[in-house]
């Protein structure tokens, strides 16, 4: 077995079942708690409604408070989505889903993917920087968070590098890179139900449930 | 209207003194360190463990902190003062606590003492850190859970634990129901007339020791308000006071008694409505916390002061004259009013009704800035420069605004204030809701009889 064909196959088929079980065991152990109830009496209008509204709210900072946290708001943005771009627009990642899903969809232009790899990886060092400076940030990092600014642009690096055929100049072969890169790739789905990656799955419900406890006070989240 | 500074200053010596007079409470250290953990795990629930769970380390909710506004120092983010839980979660309860174990150090002493002050010193427990997180985690609820942690370890601020003292035993900076009974003959000797413990009752109004002590002019507006109004109303000397060190402390069974002498007093006197003085945290502390930890609903209705007297204008039944020698304002929300209890368009609709042109600063109703002295912090003697930097912060908003005065609708917000304009020369009046609309009632307009609330 080449190393391209553990890759695509154990290495891909157990880094899959990792995620999938780990996402699925951390959710279990947390809805697993209790939950207390309250007893004093509602004040604002449905919970359900609130809930809803606010998982689609806070996608961007209130009005009043935006000017604090432009530079994190929109950063942040900006690199999910330069990495959604890559991933899901590129032709021959399309080709692997379709590979898995049975079906594609229509690829950006190679040069527009590869602009926005380069920009997400530009603002995922610009922000590695900032998180080791800025006294908040390099207050509150630890351990999880560079491991998974590292598991995140890693695959950002050994696609560019797959792409550019630039280990050449080393004697590695177009496979052996494109091998890398999905270890790399697979590394990240390893690790995503682990750590603060999780983020994805739970935003939902926390984003949820904070509109729901503001609105029974009458408060706006 | 305003304070009686000598009662002021004679109050401001008493706050100096607090830690002197506390007696701390003899504990092991490791008996301290069981007793936060055990508390911390009993009070988290699933969604308190999913919002844990999903920090993402962004550092948003310092950017809007008052005390990392002021100060720029990482250790005061909000979600850092929630770390000792996020431990002691990841250890013992999350569902990868045998990972997390390996390398999620154990809470120890050292940590209970260097965390003090971030639970009680720079955080005021005001919510603003909850309204930014983009993942929607509510810092500020999981905050009362560290000071629950820490009342439970006996490592409660000496100011606010001796405070929880003269809560449980009936008194507070001396001032009990003699006194109070004591105030309200002498207002009687001048003409108030002022129901007290009636049978039955459809309103029954609170005050506050701040009230009886300082701001009695407050006391004074509240009950010719009600007497204008005509309601069917009454103080109960069982149950008067509504300030609740027990939950500014973390101590529930101090908040229960506290907010249990009211219950009892109004479900005694048959009261329909509970009205809670100008004081911030006493709304949340009766109408959202003490049902919670009572294990029953409130069979009566929690108002505070602004939000009765918002919707008494609203329903016209309050008919205010135009305020007299100012003419724009700025209103502050009381964090535990507006963010922590929905009062916001109350305060404002009494304001418009006094004629009075509303300037809002930059941020402000739910987004408002706290003044630096919420959550117990004016009584910690230690946070005395903190708290001067975030009322700079907020002087500066104010005087942003261009209003002739500062209308506040708390008693630890306008002394916060009034400390704050000594210490900084700052000439801007600061005035009390209440007062406004007990100093401007149209008598011309007075109901007659009692009517219903």
């Amino acid at each position: 077995m080449t190393l391209l064909e553990f890759a695509r196959g154990p290495a891909m088929e157990w880094s899959l079942i990792i995620l999938v079980a780990g996402v699925v065991l951390r959710f279990a152990g947390i809805f697993l708690l209790t939950r207390h109830k309250t007893y004093f009496r509602t004040k604002g209008g449905s919970t359900l409604a609130a809930g809803l509204r606010t998982i689609g709210t806070r996608s961007a900072p209130t009005p009043d408070l935006e000017h604090r946290v432009r530079f994190s708001h929109y950063t942040g943005y900006l690199w999910h989505i330069g990495l959604f771009i890559t991933v899901l627009f590129y032709a021959p990642h399309i080709l692997f889903f379709e590979s898995i899903l049975g079906f594609g969809w229509p690829a950006l232009p190679t040069s527009v993917v590869l602009a926005a790899a380069a920009v997400t990886l530009a603002v995922l060092i610009a922000l590695l920087i900032r998180r080791m400076v800025h006294p908040v940030l390099k207050t509150i990092s630890g351990f999880d968070d560079y491991a998974s600014w590292f598991v995140t642009t890693l695959p950002l690096v050994t696609g560019l590098v797959a792409f550019g055929h630039l280990g050449a100049d080393f004697g590695w072969r177009y496979e052996t890179l494109l091998a890398v890169h999905i270890l790399s790739v697979e590394l990240l789905f390893v690790y995503f139900p682990f750590g603060k990656l999780f983020h994805p799955f739970s935003i939902w419900f926390t984003r949820y449930m904070i509109g729901g406890q503001m609105e029974q006070r009458g408060v706006r989240a | 209207m305003s304070l009686n500074r000598e009662a002021f200053n004679k109050f401001a010596e008493m706050a100096g003194q607090l830690a002197d007079m506390d007696t701390p409470v003899e504990m092991p250290d490791d008996q301290r360190v069981a007793n936060a953990k055990r508390v911390m795990m009993e009070k988290m629930d699933a969604p308190k463990a999913a919002m844990l769970e999903s920090c993402i380390h962004c550092g948003m909710c310092a950017e809007v902190c008052h005390f990392y506004m002021t100060q720029e120092d990482g250790k005061f983010t909000p979600i850092l003062k929630l770390d000792l839980l996020k431990r002691v979660y990841r250890r013992e309860l999350s569902p990868l606590r045998w990972m997390h174990r390996l390398y999620t150090r154990d809470v120890t002493i050292e940590d209970l003492e260097e965390w003090q002050e971030l639970v009680y010193d720079t955080c005021t427990v005001c919510g603003r850190c909850s309204l930014i997180c983009p993942m929607g985690i509510h810092i500020a609820a999981m905050m009362p859970i560290m000071r629950n942690a820490y009342s439970a370890a006996g490592m409660v601020p000496a100011e606010l634990h001796l405070m929880d003292s003269q809560q449980d035993q009936g008194h507070l900076f001396g001032v009990g129901k003699d006194e109070f009974i004591g105030l309200i003959e002498q207002l009687r000797s001048q003409g108030l007339e002022i129901p007290v413990d009636k049978d039955k009752a459809d309103i029954m109004v609170l005050t506050s020791v701040l009230d009886i002590m300082v701001s009695q002019d407050s006391l004074i507006a509240m009950i010719k308000i009600m007497n204008h109004l005509g309601y069917d109303w009454t103080f109960r000397t069982d149950g008067y006071e509504c300030a609740n060190f027990g939950m500014l402390s973390g101590d529930e069974e101090v908040h229960l008694k506290a907010s249990k002498k009211i219950i009892d007093a109004a479900v005694a006197c048959g009261a329909k409505k509970v009205i809670v003085a100008e004081c911030g945290h006493s709304y949340p502390a009766l109408r959202y916390e003490a049902p919670d930890i009572w294990g029953h609903a409130l069979p009566f209705e929690v108002l505070a002061t602004s939000e009765f007297l918002g919707q008494e204008v609203e329903k016209g039944t309050l008919k205010l004259k135009k305020a007299e020698g100012v003419h724009t304002v700025t209103f502050h929300d009381p964090c535990k009013n507006n963010r922590w209890g929905g009062v916001e368009k109350e305060p404002r609709a009494v304001l418009t009704a006094l004629g009075l042109e509303i300037r809002e600063p930059d941020s402000t109703g739910r987004t408002n800035i706290c003044c630096g002295g919420g959550g117990g912090a004016f009584l910690i003697n230690r946070t005395a420069d903190y708290r001067q930097r975030v009322f700079e912060l907020k002087r500066d908003q104010i005087d942003a605004t261009g209003s002739e005065a500062l209308v506040v609708t708390c008693g630890s917000c306008r002394l916060n204030f009034e400390v704050g304009k000594m210490k900084s020369n700052w000439g801007k009046p600061v005035e009390s809701l209440v007062e406004m609309v007990g100093d401007n009632l149209d008598d011309g307009a007075a109901r007659s009889g009692t009517g219903s609330p």
